[in-house]
């Protein structure tokens, strides 16, 4: 139970890191920004990567706290494998779904995407242990 | 029951000893891999950067030294320029057995007329090249021909388009070098042909001319005779031709290797000081939890365990700690700076190459050993001194 508690508490942590820093890690923090030939300028895709990551850190959240608060196996078990799934989202957010920008200079591409990744398997590792270990639990019947 | 299943039962019942151990042996092993990984990257990126440019003595303009230098490991743009004539004048020193002229240039920064970030471009000779000539023998048999190049592990063709353009003019890569670790990964090179060409069409089509001045070469590149010694080479370029600098093979790159020496220095005094406070740590979680598992211990000593077998459960559990603290550790560190090597790089300002995946595993392997060693030993005086107790003093007390 211990295991599973101190796992919650560290998803939290892994959904704050994972929702806040590619906000000041993108391209557009640093005043970059791709100009068309009309004089307009967009948002290069780091930054929607980054906004994808902020949408994703609430459902990781509310995963880490229902964990910390569930006390049911089944309920545990459900929970770690959203957690497994959303961790490789996280990942797959800023390598395969949208990216970051190409060049190995910029921001996004030296910080922001390995973070994220290291924070996607990070996710994926905990959950994991989290399914583990509410596999060992015994309920006590009602 | 046997003696490992023992010590792991009694680690999952002192949750806190085992965290504290397991966080030590962690961040031990993750720092220690980390320091190796780094150290050990920047003198391979710096030992293949040498064997890259495959020359005993590079001979640069008077001054340019590290300027040359730093274009080559770091990517810092640079126009360092000589006459092209210093090329016979040093091919004609006794001892030199061949030579080959290169001239550095650098692509334009966010420029329409250019669809690659800011990178250095090596023109070079290719009937005199020595530099290229192993990995064109082996994978471009014919050569490059006017308007193609082949470039670092790094370069590589936009998205979309069949060919990189630089101040306006179309250059078809036909290949890819092996890493170095140094910006080498990021340079592209093509033949002097190929840069006048570019010149030319760069005049009409970019936003910026490519100008150099007609004639000009950046660095020579210097092989000597076998049996003749480089520094006696080196001596006579400075004699013989004025203007130049020679920088002898051993020398190349002297900033960089002062600065990884610093750089070891440092973060060896860190890994020290973490080492020392963790063992001590640990010893003293260990004295902790022997003290209050005297009765435990006077226990099983009641029951015929050993002072021999007490010690090994001791020891068992401090090894069970060390390796799983030790091995998610270096997981992590690996992992951690195999994705975080371009900040890294950028950080210390040295170039960095990660070590091949055998290479890997045994410094993984190395790591969770010595963590093992580490622990066991911190460990082994108090299980040492709880064994020796005597079954009946130990319950009583």
């Amino acid at each position: 139970m211990t295991v599973v508690k101190v796992a919650a508490v560290l998803m939290v942590v892994l959904a704050l890191v994972i929702g806040i820093v590619p906000q000041f890690t993108d391209c557009q923090s640093q005043g970059r920004a791709l100009e068309l030939p009309t004089g307009k300028t967009v948002a290069m895709k780091c930054h929607w990567s980054a906004t994808a990551e902020l949408a994703l850190a609430i459902p990781i959240a509310a995963v880490g706290v229902l964990l910390g608060f569930s006390r049911r196996k089944e309920s545990m078990r459900n929970l770690s494998i959203l957690g497994i799934v959303l961790g490789a989202v996280t990942i797959l957010v800023p390598t395969v779904l949208i990216g970051v920008c190409a060049s190995a200079d910029m921001l996004c591409n030296s910080v922001m995407r390995p973070l994220l990744i290291l924070m996607g398997v990070l996710l994926v590792v905990i959950s994991v242990v989290t399914l583990l270990a509410s596999n060992r639990i015994t309920e006590q019947p009602a | 029951m046997n003696l490992s299943r023992l010590a792991w039962r009694n680690i999952s019942g002192s949750s806190f000893r085992s965290a504290v151990v397991f966080l030590c042996a962690l961040v031990v092993a993750g720092l220690a891999l980390s320091t190796v990984l780094i150290v050990r990257g920047a003198r391979d990126s710096l030992r293949l950067a040498m064997d890259r440019l495959g020359a005993d003595i590079i001979v640069v303009p008077q001054g340019s030294e590290s300027k040359v230098e730093s274009a080559l490991l770091m990517g810092v743009p640079t126009s360092v320029w000589m006459s092209g004539d210093r090329e016979a004048k040093v091919a004609a020193i006794p001892g030199v057995a061949a030579v080959s002229p290169q001239l550095y240039l650098s692509s334009l920064k966010d420029a329409a007329c250019c669809s690659v970030p800011e990178m250095l471009m090596v023109a070079y000779d290719p009937q005199t090249d020595f530099t290229l000539r192993p990995w064109m023998q082996k994978n471009l048999p014919g050569g490059l021909k006017l308007g193609e190049a082949v470039g670092g592990t790094y370069v590589f063709t936009p998205e979309g388009e069949q060919n990189i353009k630089l101040f306006g003019y179309f250059v078809t890569l036909k290949g890819n070098l092996e890493p170095t670790g140094t910006n080498l990964d990021r340079t592209m090179f093509f033949t002097f042909d190929t840069a006048r060409d570019m010149a030319r069409i760069s005049r009409t089509m970019a936003e910026k001319p490519l100008e150099y001045l007609p004639n000009s070469i950046s660095a020579v590149l210097v092989k000597v005779t076998p049996g003749a010694n480089v520094h006696d080479v080196a001596v006579q370029i400075v004699k013989d031709v004025p203007g130049v600098t020679p920088i002898e093979s051993p020398n190349l790159f002297l900033a960089f290797r002062k600065q990884i020496s610093g750089l070891l220095g440092a973060m060896l005094a860190i890994l020290a000081i973490t080492t020392v406070l963790s063992l001590v740590l640990v010893g003293l979680v260990f004295s902790m939890a022997a003290n209050e598992r005297r009765r435990e211990m006077g226990v099983l000593r009641a029951l015929g365990g050993t002072r021999n077998f007490v010690f090994r459960i001791l020891l068992s559990e401090a090894a069970l700690l060390a390796l799983a603290g030790a091995v998610p550790g270096l997981l992590l560190a690996a992992f951690s700076v195999y994705l975080f090597r371009s900040l890294i790089v950028r950080s210390i300002g040295v170039p960095f190459l990660y070590p091949s995946p055998l290479a890997l595993l045994a410094l993984i392997a190395g790591g969770a050993i010595l963590a093992l060693i580490g622990v066991t030993l911190a460990a082994s005086l108090p299980a040492y001194r709880i064994s020796r107790l005597d079954a009946a003093v130990a319950m009583r007390e």
